[in-house]
């Protein structure tokens, strides 16, 4: 159990060291995806919605102390909604292949991206036009990535599975 | 001991883990109802005890991989000026004389401090940046921060190595401008993370292509560095202003080395910290 939480941390700070330095040196047009959104998925997905809130909660909070300080509370909020929603979908209970893992990801991605929206108060106006030009592409951006990570650790469990078998 | 974290782990593996979620949310909820001193004290004691010692640990593995790099290509340009030794000589006087071009622009007759971007607001919007000068360079804070390319906002949180950079595009900053054309004074603004907007009064003439710069009005910045250029002109909801869209001279997402330029704030600025 130690070794699964320490695991979790770990990936937690190898995030956070993607998102502050890799994420802007493979950026296209300003647009970068978000390890953060991936790792809280990923996370959920595999330890359920508990574990999945409360790593929502960090990775929100880490946002959110680089933001300006009124906007402290809204990464937070919606990254414990996305992790505890996504949770709801734990492995353990049901099964998702790889094409519905990344759906998952996507609309919580939009989901949480409206909540942040909104609680950061983001004129009503400009929220269109900003879904469209910087949460749009991130997503798409962070799918591809996310498309990655979760084929890589499907044939690992596959593996592991086969052997086991 | 062991039956506390026994405790902990069954809630956090608890099916639903509702009430979990429930108190998380809630913790969320009182930061975002705080007052603002609160939410700054709480933003300023977490980057001072976690978040700065955990960017020098990660901008150690930067450096690591920066000076891997540049040692490579020192391998490359020694190789390069062992052959060609007089142009090297000539590279040298090139490089003094291009050190006091960079060294001229500084006409506002202040110190300058390079440094380099270490983190960047990991969130959707790029409104602060973390750089790798502090106290102990003589960086204070609100103090202006720009690049050869144009203004890029102030110093706000300064720890003995690094530095908070708050940007233009951070809504909390606001400050003044001036139309380079027409000479008209207004402020610049970011209301949501993302654009510029300037407001200047309706009577003022301004067109797109204009180009803004500091008015030197405020305290904080010095007359005459560049901001942007305008890119659309709309009124606002009140007559007495009209709203302008700016285009940045600089692009915020792909700042890696910036000047802050060692200039304490007027004294009426510095009152009002105090």
């Amino acid at each position: 159990m130690i070794w699964r939480i320490l695991a979790q941390i770990f990936l937690f700070v190898m995030c956070a060291v993607l998102q502050t330095t890799v994420a802007s040196w493979i950026e296209i047009l300003g647009v970068r995806p978000d390890f953060f959104v991936i790792f809280i998925v990923f996370i959920a997905l595999g330890r359920g919605a508990a574990v999945g809130a409360l790593w929502g909660f960090i990775a929100g909070f880490s946002q959110d102390v680089y933001a300006p300080a009124e906007w402290l509370g809204a990464g937070t909020i919606a990254f414990t909604v996305l992790g505890f929603l996504v949770g709801l979908l734990e492995e353990r209970f049901i099964t998702l292949n790889l094409g519905l893992k990344i759906v998952v990801l996507a609309i919580g991605f939009f989901v949480s991206d409206f909540i942040y929206y909104l609680l950061i108060e983001v004129p009503s106006d400009s929220l269109t036009r900003i879904f469209l030009t910087i949460s749009l592409p991130e997503c798409i951006y962070t799918v591809l990535f996310a498309t990655l990570v979760f084929y890589l650790f499907s044939r690992k469990n596959t593996k592991k599975n086969h052997v086991k078998g | 001991m062991k039956r506390i974290f026994r405790a902990v782990i069954s809630v956090l593996s608890w099916k639903q883990g509702i009430f979990f979620f429930i108190l998380l949310l809630t913790l969320g909820i009182v930061m975002r109802s705080m007052p603002l001193a609160v939410q700054e004290g709480i933003v300023a004691g977490a980057l001072r005890t976690v978040y700065f010692p955990a960017q020098w640990l990660v901008s150690s593995v930067d450096n690591y991989i920066g000076l891997y790099k540049e040692n490579d290509q020192l391998r490359l340009e020694n190789a390069r000026l062992r052959v060609e030794n007089d142009l090297r000589r000539e590279s040298l006087a090139e490089l003094e004389r291009l050190y006091e071009l960079v060294r001229f622009d500084n006409k506002w007759d202040y110190p300058i401090v390079t440094a380099r971007v270490v983190g960047k607001n990991p969130g959707r919007f790029v409104t602060t940046m973390v750089v790798d000068r502090g106290s102990n360079h003589g960086v204070r804070a609100e103090m202006p921060v720009f690049t050869v390319d144009g203004l890029i906002g102030k110093t706000a949180r300064v720890a003995p190595f690094y530095s908070q950079v708050q940007l233009l595009t951070d809504p909390n900053l606001k400050m003044s401008m001036i139309a380079t054309r027409t000479r008209v004074v207004g402020f610049l603004e970011s209301s949501n993370g993302s654009d510029l907007f300037a407001m200047i009064p309706t009577y003022a003439e301004v067109r797109v292509g204009d180009t803004l710069s500091s008015s030197g009005l405020g305290g904080v910045f010095p007359k005459g560095l560049g901001v942007g250029v305008i890119s659309s002109v709309q009124k606002g909801d009140v007559d007495v202003m009209q709203q302008i869209k700016i285009d940045p001279f600089v692009n915020f997402a792909r700042i890696e080395e910036l000047f802050i330029m060692l200039k304490e704030p007027d004294w009426n600025v510095r009152e009002m910290l105090e």
